[in-house]
């Protein structure tokens, strides 16, 4: 079979999406349900895991219910490389995982290449660095209330404790949605710049139809990038985890390919879940003091590509803010390629470079789609007010993101993005500068590249603002993949 | 000045494999920091490394791969009259290395045991390794320059001004003598860069007339190439060797220290004519196109090559790659992927498994997964690695350059706002 030419996706047959059986957190982010809890969990009685996710089964949100259909509370669930081994997954098979699932996030190389060394090292870590904190089992709820998700919670907990069919490893980690919607705690609007896979159902609400018809140019995707045995980018189905077919007596898999193997990833994906603290005051202390504080909102806009709104720097003539606040549809090249808008190593140029390049921009957009991730993140404690007395909302409380993205190949992808892009002091031809929010501790200096006329700007100072607290690498099943995994003959 | 690349290949004694491998443990990874073979103090050398194949299907192979300044025999003789202790305490494990402190004897060794590569690409073209390190500096004096004007609301307005005001710190400041234009040297420069881009084309002079003379016997021996070469490649067995999961981890483990890194692969030629005649043929070309097109620091618009060179060794019946480059394999990789493709594809399809092709340059190396599969399958270790900048990249070390060649000359203010851009 001949992949079609690299280049902005195509269209082309492919099988319809079956979002009945993918996990809702492929389709959406729960934008509605303002309060959710991720469950970092261990399997205790493997017989008794795969008896209580039997029944978790028929619970989990598919992507098949529409915005206006979603029971809340909402319910998704992954597992590690050790945690398909721990509930029974056969030697062979589990040998037979993409190496970064195999292997976990923790390895030296991977440390290397996540700019997880210093205070972001793993043996630092509030969970997932060290072995007996492992993680096998992640289970996310979201609610659209406190007590909601408190309820849930208690009611699934009292289940999966009293079996022993599984423990918690490590305190849950309480995503909560700010009062602001849609922004992070450095208060910027997060979640922008989504790639859109080709063939996905629309309807999506939104609070800015507008936006909803972003020209695929600069967002679509094939959509096995994301989500295992559909078309990737390279004309081929993705492959994801695979099982011995002996291992599938009731036929919940469907076979892959002339292999004999069956496909345990179909409809799911891999899950990259990080755990970021945000030091919310030293990153206002730096944007305030670096050129004044009337110049805060302007710092702020160049760290990051986009002002705190969201409307971008480079792309439409950034006469109208609010106008363009969620605006998606632009490229660096003609309008910007020297970074005097938008700096070179800001935030989103450096995680979405869209067709930056020197001469080739079309080449260079299909070669940055190969490298996209869907973020499912969301902001976790309290936002940080000034002079307030609730403990959780002072400065030496903790508060960050939920970091959660999506992907086919972790290493193609999410670690891509990280190395090549984020923590590289090289990056398109910058020096000894990293991504100034999540690029690891910045070099020397901590100098971040302004470009302007007639010579460039530096800040320098920068600080490390965003430290890990704690990560896994997850697979993401399918619906009937949930099934063969609660059936799974060890 | 030209730059040199070779590699040196030598059959190691069967029996002391595993001595060969406890010297190659103690003198890697790093050869900057090596006590055993430090080379750090060799000012004419890029990059080098080196390489235990240990493949099933030839005999156990040393390479060592050298990338320098200046002629391959003056490197030799240095390298013979610096580093005898460690080149004993390597080759002594070799078939026929010469014990005793002959030092020609040595040299004359290592000269036997010279390849050429078939073809190969060299990033920062006519750089000495001392040019590109006083370039380093040239730009970063040039960086706190300005950096300190500025801080003392001393940088003119004007972009032509504030050339001027460069040029005369650079002039003033001894450690950037070497800066100032050498028009002789330059002009012999371009002259030596001219025959470097001439000179691969001189045989051509006499094979396109021959060729057309020869055109009504060529056509149908071409037609005849092509429909075997169709046949084989529909047939060719394509099965990737699951690219043990030990071995990728065991690879990983030396990568991604520094802002480059180094990929060595030792692969069997598909056997057959077919094979034999078309991969010289193909890495004649490809070395025609690095020579003469690919002289501005990219290859096939692959911008993080420093030196990369492939070389048909065993008689022919495996082919060598060894490159040096920025970023990760996982980039490297992708550039392979979405930018050189066909070249890549022209070259390995003439090696075992490599993805299916379809006349010679299409598909295969396009096919993302299968390729990368294949290349970390196919990927020897690097037993030990050199590097003389490890963290200077390509467009680095291109952006120093320019910013070195711009001091000199007039420049509108157009001209010197594109350059400042450099900054």
């Amino acid at each position: 079979m001949a992949p079609p030419a690299l280049g902005p996706a195509t269209g082309g047959a492919t099988r319809p999406l079956e979002t009945d059986d993918m996990q809702g957190l492929v389709r959406r982010a729960y934008g509605d349900l303002a309060f959710s809890r991720y469950l970092l969990l261990g399997i205790g009685e493997p017989a008794a895991a795969r008896a209580w996710l039997g029944v978790l089964a028929g619970d989990v949100t598919t992507a098949g219910e529409s915005a206006d259909d979603l029971q809340a509370p909402c319910l998704n669930v992954a597992f590690t490389g050790t945690g398909l081994a721990q509930l029974g997954l056969a030697p062979d098979d589990v040998a037979a995982l993409a190496r970064p699932l195999r292997e976990g996030m923790v390895t030296e190389h991977r440390s290397r290449i996540l700019g997880d060394s210093g205070a972001n090292a793993p043996e630092a870590w509030r969970w997932g660095g060290a072995p007996q904190s492992a993680v096998h089992v992640v289970v996310m709820v979201f609610a659209h209330t406190e007590e909601e998700l408190n309820k849930a919670y208690l009611a699934r907990r009292s289940v999966f404790e009293a079996d022993g069919a599984l423990v918690e490893v490590a305190e849950p980690i309480d995503g909560r949605l700010l009062p602001d919607p849609g922004r992070e705690h450095f208060g910027y609007v997060d979640g922008l710049s989504q790639p859109v896979l080709r063939g996905w159902p629309h309807g999506r609400r939104s609070q800015n139809p507008s936006t909803d018809a972003q020209p695929p140019k600069w967002s679509e995707i094939s959509p096995g990038e994301i989500v295992f045995g559909y078309e990737d980018n390279f004309g081929h189905p993705s492959e994801g985890p695979t099982v011995a077919a002996t291992t599938d007596p009731n036929s919940w898999l469907p076979p892959w390919g002339a292999t004999g193997r069956r496909h345990l990833g179909h409809n799911g994906t891999f899950l990259v879940l990080r755990q970021l603290a945000q030091d919310v005051a030293a990153f206002r202390g730096f944007v305030e003091s670096a050129e004044g504080p009337d110049n805060a909102d302007l710092v702020r806009a160049k760290l990051v590509g986009r002002w705190p709104n969201g409307a971008p720097l480079a792309g439409p003539e950034p006469t109208e803010h609010a106008a363009l606040s969620r605006a998606n549809d632009f490229g660096y090249h003609d309008q910007d390629q020297f970074g005097l808008r938008c700096p070179i190593g800001a935030h989103i140029r450096r995680a979405n470079p869209r067709d930056s390049s020197k001469d080739a921009p079309d080449k260079a957009l299909a070669s940055t789609k190969n490298h996209r991730i869907l973020r499912r993140g969301r902001p976790y404690g309290l936002p940080l007010v000034a002079g307030s007395t609730e403990p959780g909302e002072q400065a030496g409380a903790e508060r960050g993101l939920v970091f959660v993205c999506l992907n086919a190949d972790i290493e193609r992808q999410f670690e891509f993005v990280q190395h090549t892009w984020l923590t590289n002091p090289y990056f398109a031809g910058l020096y000894d500068e990293v991504d100034p929010l999540v690029g690891g501790p910045p070099p020397a200096g901590g100098a971040f590249t302004w470009p302007a006329g007639p010579v460039r700007r530096k800040l320098t100072g920068l600080t490390s603002v965003v430290t890990v607290k704690g990560g896994a690498y997850l697979f993401l099943p399918g619906v009937r993949a949930l099934r063969y995994l609660a059936a799974v003959q060890p | 000045m030209t730059q040199t690349v070779f590699t040196v290949i030598t059959e190691v004694d069967p029996e002391r494999v595993g001595d060969l491998e406890q010297v190659l443990a103690r003198i890697g990874p790093d050869l900057r920091t090596s006590d055993v073979l430090p080379l750090g103090d060799f000012e004419t050398l890029h990059f080098a490394s080196l390489v235990l194949a240990r493949d099933a299907t030839l005999p156990p192979t040393l390479i060592f791969e050298h990338n320098v300044d200046g002629s391959l025999d003056a490197w030799l003789a240095t390298l013979v009259a610096r580093a005898s202790p460690a080149l004993d305490v390597l080759y002594s494990n070799c078939i026929g290395y010469p014990a005793g402190d002959d030092g020609e004897l040595k040299q004359a060794y290592l000269a036997a045991h010279v390849v050429r590569p078939g073809a190969y690409h060299i990033g920062a073209t006519g750089r000495t390794r001392a040019r590109i390190g006083q370039e380093a500096q040239l730009r970063q004096g040039i960086e706190d320059y300005v950096e300190a004007e500025m801080t003392a609301g001393r940088l003119p307005g004007d972009p032509v001004a504030i050339r001027s005001a460069i040029r005369a710190f650079v002039a003033g400041d001894p450690a950037f003598a070497w800066a100032k234009p050498n028009h002789l040297q330059a002009a012999r420069e371009q002259l030596g860069a001219m025959w470097e881009r001439v000179r691969p084309v001189l045989p051509l002079v006499i094979l396109v007339p021959v060729a057309v003379v020869l055109l009504p016997l060529l056509v149908p021996l071409l037609v005849g190439w092509a429909v075997v070469l169709r046949g084989k490649e529909l047939t060719d067995d394509v099965r990737q060797d699951p690219a043990g999961s030990g071995t990728v981890e065991a690879l990983s483990r030396t990568e991604d220290f520094v802002a480059q890194n180094h990929l060595a692969s030792v692969i069997p030629v598909k056997p057959g004519l077919l094979r034999a005649v078309t991969l010289p043929v193909v890495l004649y070309v490809v070395n025609l196109s690095a020579r003469v097109l690919a002289t501005k620091g990219t290859l096939a618009g692959i911008p993080s090559i420093h030196f990369a060179h492939w070389s048909r060794i065993n008689g022919g019946r495996h082919l060598l790659f060894l490159s040096n480059f920025d970023g990760s394999w996982e980039s490297y990789l992708g550039d392979f992927i979405d930018k050189g493709h066909a070249g890549l594809s022209a070259v390995w399809s003439n090696t075992v498994n490599f993805p299916r092709t379809r006349l010679l340059v299409e598909d295969g190396a396009e096919d993302g997964p299968q390729f990368r599969q294949w290349a970390r399958a196919k990927q020897c270790p690097t037993a030990a690695w050199y590097s003389a900048y490890p963290n200077a990249t390509m467009p680095i070390i291109d952006n120093n350059t320019a910013i070195h060649k711009g001091l000199y000359g007039a420049m509108d203010k157009e001209e010197a706002q594109a350059w400042l851009r450099r900054l």
